[in-house]
C-alpha cells in the first residue's frame, strides 16, 4: 500500500472512530499540477485525499484561524518538515495544544514522498534538531547573498522597486500561520495606527510591520512568498531577519515545541550591543 | 483586402501617438511582474503574454489615490481638490477581457455620482485591444458570454496575422477612427489571413448559476459554507479583478492638516463591513465569498444588466489555495435542481 493510501484509510478510521472531528490535507486541483486544501469530516472525504510531490503548501494556517480548535476536539493535519516547525512555533507560542494536532507527516525528496513516522508533535524532534545545521535553498541563499554584496542604496532601491508593487491585499500574512493575531496592527483602525494607503511610504510601513513580526517566528515554509501575487520576494526578508536572529541570540525558530519565543523570553546571556 | 499594422512598423507607430501627444502603454515584464506600464519602443513590450499579472484597471481606478488637500487652522479650513493629470494615453495590447471590465465598470461609476477620476482617465485613454492567440486553463471569457476576440471596450481592434508579421487593424469607435488617422501612412492593405482564435470551453453555464443566486431560499444554503472552507480571506482575487472595484475613503495626516484618499477595499476581508459597534453582519469567510459570487452574477446584474466579470480568470490563477469564482460557478452548475 502507498502512503497516500496508507493515509486515507488511518484518516477515515479517525473519522469514523470519532476521534478527531476533521482532517485537513491535500485535494486534487483545478489543474493537473496544482493541489488545494481538501477538509474531510466523513471516511467518504477522505478517501479523495491526495498525497504527492505536488502538495507543497503549509497547512497549519488553518488551524489557527477562524477558531478551529476552540471546542477542544482534535483534527488530524498533513504536515511536510516545514509544516512540522510551524506547528512548533505555534505550540510554543501558546495557539495550539499539542494534544489536539494528529499528524500525517510526509516528506518529499527527490520528487517523491517519504512518510514520516509518528503522529503528535512530540514524535519529530528529530526533524527539529536538523533546523540548526540546515541551509536554505541554493536559490534563495544566492538571492541573499547577492543583496548583502549591494551598497545599503542599491540595496534600498531594490527594496523600493519591489515594495512599489505591493497593493497591501495581506495574501502574505492570510497565508502565514504565524499571523494568527485576532486584529492585525493594520487593521486596527480606531485610530488608524498604520496608513491603509498603498503608496511607497504605506508600503514600505506595512513589510517592515511585516518582517518584524515574523523575526525569530518565520518557519521559512514560504506561504506568504507564494501567496503574493505581485511576485514580491518575501522568503529574502524572512531569512535575513532569521539570520538577524540567529547571530544575536543563537535561536533558531521551531526547533522544538517547547522553545521560548524569542523576543518575548529574557536571559541573563542576551547580548547588550543595543544598549550604547 | 483589409488594413494591417505591419509590426515592423510598430516602433514608428509608437513614435508617431507620442508626436502626437500620447503616452504609450503596453504589456511588460518589469521587477518579476507583468503589467501595464508606459514604453517607448516596440521592444518594450510582452506582447506574447496571455495576460499580464496585473490589470489596466489599475490605471484608471489606482491602489490609492489623492482626492482633497485639507488644512486646518484656529478659523478655517481649507481644501484643494486633487485630479488625475490630464495625459492623453493609449493602451496598446489590451486583452478582451480586460477591455471588457472598463466597460463593465463604466456604469457603476456614472450611476448615482458620476466619479471625474475614472471618468477623466476614461476619457483621455485609447483602447487598443489585441485579440488572443491563446489561452490557458483559467481563461474563461466564454463562460460569460464573451469571447478571445469580443471588440467590447476596444476603440482599435487588432487581430494577430497567422504569418506572426502584424495585425489586422479595425477601428471599433470614433475614438478609434481618430487614433487610425494618426499613423495611416504606417498601415497596409493586405489579404494576409489572421491567426484562428483559440477554443475556449465553456466552463459553467451562466444562466443556471443566474437563475440559482436568485433564488432567495439558497442564501443561506450550507453551499457556501462548504465551498469557501479553504479561502484565507486574502483578498488579492478582488485587487487582481479587473471588475472589481470597492473602495475606502481615509484621511490621511495628522490634527491639521492632510489627504483624504480612496484606496482600494475588498468583500473578502473581516474589516470590510465590520461595524464601529464591533458587530459584523459579515462575520465568516463563506458569507464573504457569497457576497463576491451575488455581487457579481446578481446583484451587478440587477442593477446594470451586466455580470461584473469578464472572464480573465486571474482570481483562480493566483488564488493561493486554488479557489477562485470558476470552481464554484461550475459547482452551482451542477447542483441537483
Ligand atoms: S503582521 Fe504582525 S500584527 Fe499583523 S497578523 Fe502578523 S504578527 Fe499579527
Ligand atoms: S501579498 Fe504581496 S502585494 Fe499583498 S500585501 Fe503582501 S507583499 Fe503586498
Ligand atoms: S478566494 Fe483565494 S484569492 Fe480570493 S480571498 Fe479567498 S484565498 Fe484569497
Ligand atoms: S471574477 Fe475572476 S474571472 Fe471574473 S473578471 Fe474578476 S478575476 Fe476575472
Amino acid at each position: 500500500m502507498g502512503i497516500q493510501e496508507q493515509y486515507r484509510s488511518e484518516a477515515a478510521a479517525l473519522l469514523s472512530s470519532g476521534e478527531v472531528k476533521l482532517v485537513i490535507g491535500f485535494g486534487p486541483g483545478s489543474t493537473a499540477d496544482r493541489r488545494r486544501p481538501l477538509f474531510a469530516r466523513t471516511p467518504e472525504e477522505a478517501e479523495k485525499l491526495v498525497l504527492d510531490p505536488a502538495c507543497i503548501s503549509n497547512l497549519t494556517t488553518y488551524l489557527v484561524a477562524g477558531g478551529l480548535l476552540s471546542d477542544g476536539k482534535k483534527v488530524a493535519i498533513f504536515l511536510k518538515p516545514d509544516g512540522i516547525r510551524s506547528l512548533n512555533i505555534l505550540v510554543s507560542e501558546c495557539q495550539v495544544k499539542p494534544e489536539q494536532v494528529v499528524i500525517f507527516g510526509y516528506a518529499i525528496e527527490n520528487n517523491e514522498i517519504r512518510p514520516l513516522s509518528g503522529r503528535s508533535i512530540g514524535d519529530f524532534a528529530e526533524i527539529g534538531s536538523k533546523i540548526r545545521t540546515a541551509t536554505p535553498p541554493p536559490a534563495v541563499q544566492k538571492e541573499a547573498e547577492r543583496l548583502e554584496a549591494m551598497s545599503p542604496a542599491e540595496r534600498f532601491e531594490f527594496w523600493k522597486e519591489q515594495f512599489s508593487k505591493c497593493i497591501k491585499c495581506y495574501a502574505c500574512r492570510q497565508a502565514c500561520p504565524m499571523c494568527y493575531c485576532r486584529r492585525c496592527i493594520v487593521d486596527v483602525n480606531q485610530p488608524q495606527w498604520v496608513s491603509t494607503s498603498s503608496h511607497t511610504l504605506g508600503n514600505f510601513e506595512w513589510n517592515l510591520v511585516r518582517a518584524f513580526h515574523l523575526a525569530g517566528r518565520c518557519a521559512a515554509c514560504g506561504a506568504c512568498d507564494r501567496a503574493c501575487p505581485v511576485n514580491i520576494p518575501l522568503r529574502l526578508i524572512n531569512y535575513r531577519m532569521g539570520k538577524e536572529v540567529k547571530e544575536a541570540f543563537d535561536y533558531h525558530a521551531g526547533e522544538s515545541s517547547d522553545q521560548k519565543p524569542v523576543l518575548a523570553s529574557f536571559s541573563q546571556d542576551d547580548p547588550e550591543t543595543f544598549i550604547l | 483586402m483589409t488594413r494591417i499594422l505591419p509590426k515592423n512598423k510598430l516602433d514608428d507607430c509608437i513614435a508617431a501617438w507620442q508626436k502626437a501627444g500620447y503616452s504609450v502603454l503596453a504589456p511588460v515584464q518589469r521587477h518579476d511582474m507583468s503589467s501595464f506600464d508606459e514604453v517607448q519602443k516596440a521592444s518594450d513590450m510582452a506582447l506574447d503574454l496571455i495576460l499580464t499579472e496585473r490589470t489596466i484597471k489599475d490605471h484608471f481606478f489606482p491602489q490609492t489615490e489623492p482626492l482633497i488637500k485639507y488644512k486646518i487652522s484656529k478659523h478655517d479650513i481649507d481644501s484643494e481638490t486633487m485630479t488625475p493629470p490630464d495625459k492623453k494615453r493609449i493602451f496598446f495590447g489590451v486583452r478582451p477581457c480586460d477591455a471588457s471590465g472598463l466597460a463593465i465598470d463604466d456604469p457603476l461609476f456614472g450611476w448615482d455620482y458620476k466619479d471625474d477620476y475614472w471618468f477623466r482617465r476614461r476619457n483621455n485613454s485609447v483602447i487598443v485591444t489585441i485579440a488572443c492567440a491563446e489561452a490557458d486553463d483559467f481563461c474563461m471569457c466564454t463562460s460569460v458570454k464573451l469571447s478571445p476576440d469580443s471588440t467590447k471596450g476596444a476603440d482599435v481592434m487588432l487581430r494577430p496575422l497567422a504569418s506572426g508579421n502584424g495585425w489586422q487593424i479595425e477601428a471599433v469607435s470614433e475614438r478609434g477612427t481618430a487614433l487610425l488617422d494618426t499613423v495611416s501612412p504606417l498601415l497596409q492593405e493586405s489579404s494576409d489571413q489572421a491567426a484562428p482564435v483559440p477554443q475556449v470551453a465553456e466552463k459553467f453555464d451562466v444562466e443556471k448559476v443566474m437563475e440559482w443566486l436568485a433564488d432567495p431560499a439558497n442564501f443561506e444554503s450550507q453551499f457556501w459554507k462548504d465551498i469557501s472552507m479553504r479561502c484565507i480571506g486574502c483578498g488579492s482575487c478582488t485587487f487582481l479583478c479587473p471588475t472589481c472595484h470597492c473602495f475606502d475613503i481615509q484621511d490621511e495626516g495628522d490634527t491639521y492638516q492632510g489627504i483624504r484618499r480612496k484606496n482600494w477595499d475588498s468583500c473578502s476581508f473581516a474589516l470590510f463591513t465590520m461595524h464601529t459597534s464591533g458587530h459584523n453582519p459579515r462575520n465568516a469567510q463563506s458569507t464573504r465569498w457569497r457576497q463576491r459570487i451575488m455581487h457579481k452574477f446578481n446583484y451587478y446584474q440587477g442593477k446594470f444588466g451586466v455580470n461584473s466579470c469578464s472572464g480573465c480568470g486571474r482570481c483562480t490563477r493566483q488564488c493561493p489555495v486554488d479557489m477562485g469564482i470558476t470552481e464554484t460557478l461550475q459547482a452551482i452548475t451542477n447542483l441537483p435542481r
